[in-house]
């Protein structure tokens, strides 16, 4: 588990934070570090300084004496006399005569600035002094100094505080950093697991969204909108295979039937020969049906999209009209048309015939001698509007939707010839244009409307 | 008249032999090649009248097959053969420099209807502007049509039936070729779309009398006689 955690994209996102967040904390540390010890120095620099300078007054205007008494009462006030150890040094020493006052031994003069070991070492071997010597007079020497002890403590506080900033850091990057990592990974796993689901057949299964719509959310969302695509096509196909088998195989039972029979039973020439033409005409019937499936799958899976171009459905509309006007006439259909002119779109001109010419066969083939069909066309809102309409029988309201549908035919209509595909095919050829097929009841009569995007 | 040379590139033994035999009682001559590379080969080499060649070839297929031809400036009519496939497929036969397209399985008369109507196609580029067959004379820029002196008023695809029956006079022509060079379907109609628009187009040239020029070849489709005592 730990390896994989380790190997995640976030969990190395959290490391480099560590890693960021650890070299700014030194950084800071150093720097404030720096400023402190500056600080620091300057201010006990300038106690010793004040300290020297009120010593060397005091010896210009009274001499040594007063210099001595001031030194002693320096050292007695509350400042010199903290509870463990002094907190400030003074030395008054003459050259010739030594010691003159202060809380440290005599030693080698020295001017300037000067740091020293503290001499009783009372607090630990880090403890030590600052201070500044001057000569007051050729013979007289002076060295204040201040204990370094408390700025040493100060600083080792500072150096602990940030170190503690760091390993709190540190901690909550690492305790952070493993847990988004789990979880992304958790989310990925569960993903995995759905798509070991969809190979293993169960198509439906769908990627968790979590709504919060982030990266992989909206990851999800994609991969869901594909597997929608992929099931859609899958169960056309499905679909397909199985109208196949069902309603290819009386047909080709029927064929073999009359094979069969030929063969026992056909006693002439003339008797094979018409035996031969009828199978001929039922193998022509199987193969149309093959035609159209695979012309409706082939519709539906979108594979023409690029043959649409810009044309004027008008103008097909119209030829429509006069190459049917003489189809009506002899079946005893009354044909008229209201067909508004400029109906540009884009479209596929070979299809959209199919499409006009089986909406309008199937007008013809399913009303009776008599029957007023009209095929009309307007724009509006964009949209193009192309419906026929007939006064005949029309269709039950509850078949209506069942009627586009493969292979589904109204009862009523299972003498006449054809295979229930004209409508599914005109269904899937609106769809490729983006448009929408709506049947609606004329009382008496059918309207089947199609609406299409007009071209701008 | 001699027999008319015809190559047909076809890998289905079955089939090749069944349109062989075809082609053959029709009076053309008929050389087969089995590959696409022999088939390119012997198109470039000999005059045929019409090539029909197979979509799928082993070596090479039917496409770049005429396309390589027609980079070759090779211009004799092609047939394409396909078993039923993609919508798609016969645009792009059409845009490879194909001339006619005929999807698998066919009736023998469609496939030797369509290369009687390839073989010495007029060229496109000296078109006449006047047809004339069987006592009509059609103007086809001013789109009138006459026959024996008499002016026949004729709507726009009645025009077009016409000109394609005039300008394939005396051969025959089938339902499925009218189809979709006249009224551009496609696919098999359900209704007697041939059947009705034929008969107004008869009723009109007849209207003054005279022979019958269209005939019904039955199973097939339909012949304009090429002069009007051939009657």
């Amino acid at each position: 588990m730990l390896p994989r955690i380790l190997r995640t994209e976030n969990f190395r996102l959290a490391a480099l934070f560590v890693v960021c967040f650890l070299a700014l904390a030194t950084v800071l540390g150093a720097i404030v570090y720096w400023q402190v010890q500056q600080a620091q120095t300057a201010t006990l620099l300038d106690a010793v300084d004040a300290d020297i300078a009120t010593i060397r007054n005091g010896f210009r205007d009274e001499g040594v004496k007063e210099a001595r008494e001031i030194v002693q009462q320096r050292l007695g006030s509350s400042e010199y006399q903290a509870a463990h150890a002094p907190i400030g040094y003074l030395l008054l020493q003459d050259t010739q005569k030594g010691w003159v006052a202060g809380n440290l031994p005599a030693m080698q003069p020295w001017t300037g600035l000067l740091t020293i070991a503290e001499p009783g070492n009372r607090r630990g071997a880090a403890g030590s002094m600052l201070g500044r010597g001057e000569f007051l007079s050729p013979t007289l020497y002076l060295f204040a100094a201040r204990d370094l002890a408390p700025m040493v403590a100060m600083r080792t506080h500072i150096l602990k505080a940030f170190a503690w900033i760091a390993a709190v850091a540190l901690v909550l990057a690492i305790a952070g950093g493993l847990f988004y990592s789990m979880r992304f990974m958790r989310r990925i796993d569960v993903m995995a697991t759905t798509c070991h689901a969809i190979v293993g057949g169960r198509f439906s299964e769908r990627m968790p969204l979590r709504g919060s719509g982030d990266e992989l959310d909206r990851l999800a969302l994609s991969i869901n909108a594909m597997l929608d695509r992929i099931e859609a096509l899958l169960d056309n196909l499905r679909q397909v295979s199985s109208d196949i088998a069902h309603d290819l195989r009386t047909p080709l039972t029927h064929l073999r039937q009359r094979l069969e029979n030929a063969l026992s039973q056909s006693r002439s020439a003339e008797d094979h020969a018409a035996a031969v033409t009828l199978a001929i005409g039922d193998t022509d019937e199987l193969l149309r049906v093959f035609n159209a499936l695979l012309r409706i799958s082939q519709i539906e899976a979108g594979s023409r999209m690029a043959g649409l171009t810009p044309l004027n459905l008008d103008q097909t509309l119209d030829r429509l009209y006069e190459t049917y006007l003489p189809v009506a006439e002899d079946s005893g259909h009354v044909l008229s048309r209201h067909i508004s002119p400029r109906l540009a779109m884009r479209g596929d001109a070979e299809l959209l015939m199919q499409l006009f010419v089986n909406l309008l066969e199937n007008a013809l083939r399913h009303t009776p001698a008599g029957t007023h069909i009209q095929l009309s066309a307007h724009s509006a809102a964009n949209r193009i509007t192309v419906s026929v309409t007939d006064s005949g029988p029309g269709i039950p309201a509850i078949e209506r939707d069942k009627v586009l549908r493969r292979f589904y035919r109204l009862s009523r209509s299972r003498s006449t010839p054809g295979n229930g595909l004209g409508l599914a095919l005109a269904a899937a050829i609106v769809n490729l244009h983006g448009g929408a097929i709506e049947l609606d009841d004329q009382a008496p009569g059918l309207r089947v409307s199609v609406t299409f995007p007009a071209c701008a | 008249m001699s027999d008319l040379p015809i190559l047909l590139i076809e890998d289905d033994r079955f089939v090749a032999e069944s349109v062989q035999q075809a082609l053959m009682q029709s009076e053309f001559l008929v050389q087969h090649a089995a590959d696409g590379l022999e088939g390119l080969r012997l198109a470039r080499s000999s005059q045929y009248q019409v090539l029909v060649v197979d979509r799928m070839l082993p070596g090479l297929d039917g496409l770049r097959l005429v396309k390589q031809l027609r980079a070759e400036d090779v211009t004799t009519p092609a047939l394409f053969l396909t078993t039923m496939s993609g919508i798609d497929d016969r645009v792009h036969g059409l845009e490879a420099g194909g001339d006619d397209y005929l999807v698998k399985p066919f009736a023998m008369v469609e496939l030797v209807a369509r290369v009687r109507a390839l073989a010495r196609r007029p060229a496109a580029q000296n078109r006449p502007t006047q047809l004339r067959a069987g006592g009509l004379q059609l103007d086809l820029l001013q789109r009138s049509v006459q026959r024996d002196g008499h002016a026949i008023e004729l709507l726009p695809l009645e025009f077009k039936l016409l000109e394609y029956l005039v300008s394939h006079a005396g051969r025959v022509v089938t339902r499925s070729m009218l189809l979709e060079n006249v009224w551009n379907i496609h696919f098999d109609p359900q209704t007697s779309v041939v059947e009705s628009n034929m008969s107004r187009l008869r009723a009109k040239l007849n209207a003054h009398g005279g022979a019958e020029l269209i005939q019904t070849i039955r199973g097939t489709g339909y012949r304009l006689v090429a002069s009007s005592d051939a009657a």
